[in-house]
């Protein structure tokens, strides 16, 4: 994670850098604008890695340079088997799409279908907690 | 749904159970594994590359003699269009992802990437957006034919009226937010799911690419996504933000561009990565420098930002001094890769299967495409020879270069990984030659072209003009570059039941992790996992007593 947070400060500080020397020597709005977003981003990225990597401690396995496969023994993580959920977020954000050009009553269909969609992308893993509180 | 890392005896006797294509087809639309996603993905770019292909093959047609013999002018101007958006963007920018996500997860030893449903959903994008933008052609008006720069007011509900533009534009949008999802789920598998001892600087080139690569997509895509959408308001509900009244001409342009430039090393870098994977291999040596290799990426990718307004020189209204010498900084890295590449075939016991073959036709064809590009960087001579045939040349130089013989020479390096067959190597070679020289044939003569005054995007000329014989040598060698795919079909047919190489690593010497698991890979990767010490992991397991760590 070292070298993540330290790729991202070093980029954010350099669009900084560009997008002052791009005001001094005379740039535009846009571009001044667009570099110093561009720092924004990576600075954002940056920090939120730095501090994740402080708060773990630096002692992931994978940052380990004498580190053993087994280092990381047990469960991987979850991974979806398979999914039907992407397909109809996707469709039903190209029909709202295409109903800018059709019509608002397309739109406003395709706007519904999306949100049953994304609620089931999101919730399909969720399970009722036992212990709710 | 947990998943363990099983070990090899326990997963020894497979079940065998028949599918139907039925069945199969709810399988490949459903799928989350990132190497079915993938391989979705080269297929379905490959399909667009095909379409793409055509398409300039029916202005090469056009070209070939004085008079328009095929298509209007305006057609012209709506297949020009559609060529350079489904090459860039359907074709090129997809094919980085279909790439990354069969081999990079691999690559860092990984189960699958961050977000696999994601994954699936940015290819739905993809796939329904460029379907959308490509529709433009059915519709009464066509499709739109305001090239690929969608340059205002031009792009306007004024100048290109009629559904096919508002198509491409909310198409290449539902496309680009696609892309964007792909960048974020890249960045998070790579700085979240590496293997224990595959530490950042020990990835290989390419992962270490994609990385770059998809930063960059976030940097770039964001302002792009924002453009078009902005435009289709202008066009749909007659907003005036790129009215030329108050500036907006110059505003698309800055905001194009400040996607457009990043865009070319988005294209370039993951093909860079590819071919820096395949020359250790048939050079016999590790990579030459291979954290200076990583230094150039990183500075690539900075300095990609702050060069894009090289493309509007000659709007008279950007900053020369600034783009100029920014445009010369960021040929250094890229000068720093190629001595690299060099440095790695130095002295290595080198041999010349396909893929190096192909990687040897994209070290000369990117190298032209530089050169020039350094000439186009100098505004006195930029001025010269802007929007004529030499830039058209320079980009196919660069773009043909870097992604179409790296997707090669990819596709015939990991074929045995990804369908654990070889393809035929006398057929590949054949492949090979012919569309080097078609590609030569048909775009260095483009060069002279656009000296002598031909301009691009153009659908005549005069006999008078003298472009006559320069423009049907470029169509005879595009028709030799067009028959170049045949012996391709035919090496995937007739090796579709050739013997399963039956080991991990075919071609000998790999390097990275992928080698280190069977060829196809089982659904989660791998079933044991070697101990990662140096940035050659799979050729540490296979020839443990030459030690790489440490040197």
């Amino acid at each position: 994670m070292k070298t993540g947070w330290m790729l991202f400060t070093g980029l954010a500080f350099f669009y900084a850098v560009v997008s002052v020397i791009y005001w001094f020597v005379g740039g535009e709005a846009v571009g001044i604008t667009a570099i110093g977003l561009s720092g924004g981003l990576a600075a954002i990225i940056g920090f939120y890695l730095w501090f994740t990597n402080k708060r773990l401690g630096n002692v992931l396995p994978e940052d380990n340079v004498t580190a053993e496969i087994s280092d990381a023994a047990g469960e991987l993580g979850f991974y979806s088997p398979y999914s039907w959920w992407p397909l109809p977020v996707a469709f039903c954000m190209v029909l709202a799409g295409v109903g800018l050009l059709i019509g608002w009553w397309l739109t406003l269909i395709a706007a519904g279908g999306l949100l049953v969609s994304v609620l089931g992308f999101v919730l399909e893993y969720e399970k009722p907690s036992a212990n709710a509180h | 749904m947990t998943t363990y890392a099983t070990r090899t005896a326990e997963t020894a006797a497979p079940i065998k159970k028949s599918e139907s294509k039925g069945r199969l087809f709810v399988k490949i639309i459903t799928t989350t594994d990132h190497k079915m996603i993938g391989y979705m993905y080269l297929v379905t770019t490959f399909a667009w590359f095909l379409i793409g292909g055509v398409l300039a093959l029916i202005l090469r047609a056009e070209l070939a003699r004085p008079g328009l013999q095929f298509v209007s002018a305006e057609q012209y101007n709506q297949v020009f269009t559609m060529h350079g958006t489904i090459m860039l963007l359907l074709f090129a920018t997809p094919l980085f992802v279909g790439f990354a996500n069969v081999i990079m997860p691999l690559q860092i030893g990984a189960a699958d990437v961050a977000f696999p449903r994601m994954n699936m959903l940015s290819y739905w994008l993809f796939l329904f957006g460029g379907l959308m933008a490509f529709a433009g052609f059915l519709t009464p008006g066509g499709a739109a034919s305001f090239g690929w720069t969608a340059y205002a007011p031009l792009a306007n509900s004024q100048y290109s009226p009629g559904v096919g533009g508002d198509l491409w534009v909310i198409g290449l949008a539902m496309g680009g937010i696609g892309t964007i999802l792909g960048g974020v789920n890249f960045i998070t598998t790579i700085f979240t799911m590496r293997a224990p001892g595959m530490t950042m600087f020990r990835m290989s080139i390419f992962s270490w690419n994609v990385l770059l690569t998809s930063i960059l997509v976030l940097l770039a895509f964001p302002p792009l996504a924002a453009a078009f959408l902005a435009l289709e308001s202008d066009r749909l509900f007659g907003s005036h933000i790129f009215d030329p009244a108050n500036g907006g001409a110059m505003l698309w342009q800055h905001l194009f561009w400040f996607f457009g430039h990043p865009e070319v090393y988005i294209l370039a870098l993951p093909f860079f990565g590819i071919a820096t994977e395949i020359l250790p291999v048939f050079s016999r040596k590790p990579i030459f420098g291979y954290k200076g290799l990583i230094a150039a990426t990183i500075a690539i990718s900075a300095l990609s930002v702050s060069v894009w307004a090289h493309h509007m020189f000659a709007s008279g209204q950007v900053l020369l001094p600034f783009f100029s010498f920014m445009t010369f900084l960021i040929g250094v890295p890229t000068g720093v890769k190629f001595f690299n590449w060099i440095g790695t075939i130095w002295r290595g016991s080198v041999s010349f299967e396909t893929p190096m073959l192909w990687v040897m036709g994209f070290l000369i064809t990117f190298l032209f495409g530089g050169l020039t590009g350094i000439i186009l960087a100098s505004p006195p001579l930029d001025f010269a020879v802007s929007a004529s045939y030499f830039v058209v040349a320079h980009f196919h130089y660069v773009l043909f270069g870097t992604v179409v013989f790296a997707m090669f020479a990819g596709f015939y390096f990991w074929w045995p990984k990804m369908t654990g067959r070889m393809l035929n190597e006398r057929l590949g070679k054949i492949h090979f030659w012919t569309l080097f020289f078609g590609f030569h044939m048909t775009f260095l003569i483009q060069h002279w072209l656009g000296i002598k005054g031909m301009p691009r995007r153009y659908a005549d000329y005069l006999a008078t003009d003298g472009f006559t014989t320069m423009n049907t040598i470029s169509t005879i060698g595009s028709v030799l570059l067009a028959l170049s795919m045949i012996p391709f079909f035919i090496n995937i047919w007739i090796t579709r039941k050739s013997p399963l190489v039956g080991v991990d690593d075919p071609w000998g010497y790999g390097a990275s992790l992928e080698w280190a698991t069977s060829c196809p890979p089982p659904r989660h990767n791998f079933t044991s996992m070697p101990r990662i010490r140096s940035e050659r992991p799979a050729f540490d397991l296979h020839y443990p007593h030459i030690k790489t760590e440490g040197h």
